[in-house]
């Protein structure tokens, strides 16, 4: 149990505090606890789970109070949670092409790699879903092998690509849209991770494990005209 | 069928309601009318607006009726007049509906010494919503429609107007507050006693660089004796958040889902409405509450 307590968010929020470290294991605890308090039915507006926080927003301190001591005690009663499982395994096509490569040289120089071994070392690893966060749909993922690790651009880039995978320090990451953003941009991957036609509408939810494998210009070319919806995008490459 | 045309877009105008909640998780922001005390007022008078509020800041929007006849009303503080098919020009005021006939324009102005304000129309906008709810986030790109609104955009309402009486509420007493009682935030022990002394003996500007996501103040620099980089978690709107130039941001409605900035202090639910009607240059002051 990395679960600490309850503190007061203003006049009408919670955090559930996990401590200030972060780790896989502590995110699982998290992202069971989301689930757990989800299922609670509780009059929130959100929950948000972060790395080691869940915010829980309420309409106002009323509701807050009378719904506090629910989520205490569910915290408390570690028989009746459930450890559950609902994540995915995903197997994503990634294209580690020059034309989306947009930074790989200053991950190459600052840890003294050749192209193929940051392709090699990214696609080697089974990351995990921390959360979903900054945009709809934008995983936070990790942890990346160490010689990988890199800080955030020192000026963010105005533009990112759309399916970009970004690297930042030991995470990294999809941009579902084009967006500002300061991760370095290593490639993209072949299909949309948000859609709001939807009524599940983010690809990875927090907890999923996510796995890239390389694949050439002409293969992302293909698999990009085939425009999957999210439900085929499930059957094809999660399992 | 009934059919309106935006004549004029005016500046920032969108399509809100009271906020898109459960979604949160997923990164996308509540979003919501930025003064929510105004399309509460609104309901009154129009109780059938299906949630689908046009939201206007500084710059009105013109709209005309191209077909049939519709029942609108509007709130805030703003300068409006009606241009009649036959030419003629008519008066009218917020909080007391309005109604609209082929040919008919409504056309306001601007809003006066604060900056949004709000049309709910008598059986919505004909628009459908996404993940439950109308409001638009334009960064994001989410909504009923996804951007704000264009000049020739066009609805269709398809239902008529129920009745042709004038209802009017008394104009609501939403006062100026430039004095706000906040609640300690999550990183308050991220500053020192001098600094919290600073946050709140001090007076802070609202400055131009504000907008739907955030209000920007300039003021004396809130440095953190620890760090402004935190590992990034949930925020609410209304969280004042101090990056490291040490110029606070109370984040508003279209927050970015996480974030990685101290949390100095976070204002009451009603304040975020207040605060949201402050022009720029406004200058405000901070009272923090210990017990709550």
């Amino acid at each position: 149990m990395y679960f600490k307590g309850i503190n007061s968010y203003g006049d009408r929020g919670l955090v559930l505090d996990f401590g200030n470290e972060t780790s896989k294991s502590i995110s699982q605890e998290v992202n069971e606890t989301f689930l757990n308090i989800s299922n609670l039915n509780l009059q929130s507006l959100n929950i948000i789970p972060s790395f080691n926080k869940i915010v829980v927003i309420f309409e106002n301190s009323k509701i807050r109070d009378q719904n506090k001591d629910k989520i205490s005690m569910k915290m408390k009663d570690t028989n009746s949670q459930t450890n559950k499982k609902v994540t995915k395994a995903w197997e994503i096509p990634a294209c580690y092409n020059e034309d989306f490569a947009l930074d790989i040289k200053i991950i190459q120089k600052l840890n003294q790699i050749t192209k193929e071994e940051v392709i090699n070392l990214h696609s080697s690893v089974r990351y995990y879903t921390y959360y979903i966060g900054f945009m709809p749909g934008f995983p936070y993922l990790g942890d990346v092998p160490s010689q990988l690790i890199t800080p955030r651009l020192a000026t963010p880039r105005v533009k990112i690509p759309a399916r970009s995978i970004g690297i930042a320090k030991n995470h990294t990451c999809i941009y579902p849209k084009v967006s500002p953003g300061g991760w370095n941009i290593i490639g993209q991957i072949p299909f949309d991770i948000f859609d709001l036609q939807s009524s599940y509408p983010s690809l990875f939810l927090p907890g999923d494990e996510v796995k890239f494998y390389s694949v050439s210009l002409s293969e992302f070319e293909k698999i990009r005209k085939y425009n999957f919806s999210l439900n085929e995008l499930i059957k094809e490459y999660s399992s | 069928m009934n059919s309106i045309i935006i004549t004029r877009a005016g500046t920032h105008s969108t399509i809100q309601d009271f906020g898109r909640f459960q979604y949160q998780h997923l990164g996308v922001s509540p979003s919501g009318a930025m003064d929510q005390r105004i399309i509460t007022e609104l309901q009154k008078i129009i109780p059938n607006h299906q949630n689908q509020f046009l939201e206007f800041a500084y710059v009105g929007p013109s709209i005309k009726v191209k077909e049939g006849s519709v029942k609108i009303c509007v709130g805030g503080n703003c300068n409006m007049s009606i241009q009649k098919n036959n030419n003629s020009q008519l008066e009218c005021q917020p909080y007391k509906s309005i109604n609209l006939f082929e040919g008919d324009e409504l056309i306001i102005h601007n809003t006066i010494d604060s900056v949004y304000g709000y049309i709910a129309f008598e059986h919505g906008l004909g628009l459908e919503p996404c993940l439950n709810s109308y409001s638009t986030d334009t960064k994001a790109g989410i909504g009923s429609i996804n951007r704000p609104l264009n000049d020739e955009d066009i609805f269709h309402i398809s239902k008529d107007v129920s009745s042709w009486d004038l209802i009017s509420i008394p104009k609501p007493d939403l006062e100026k507050v430039t004095n706000f009682k906040v609640y300690p935030g999550p990183q308050l022990q991220y500053f020192s006693d001098n600094t919290l002394q600073s946050f709140i003996s001090g007076v802070f500007t609202i400055t131009n660089q504000s907008d739907r996501m955030g209000i920007r103040l300039k003021g004396e620099s809130l440095i953190s004796s620890k760090s402004h980089d935190i590992l990034s978690e949930g925020i609410l709107p209304g969280s004042i958040q101090v990056p490291s130039d040490g110029q606070p941001i109370v984040l508003m409605r279209d927050i970015p889902c996480t974030g990685g900035y101290p949390k100095i202090a976070i204002l009451n639910e009603v304040d975020i409405s207040r605060i949201s009607q402050l022009p720029p240059e406004t200058k405000i002051t901070f009272d923090l509450q210990t017990i709550y």
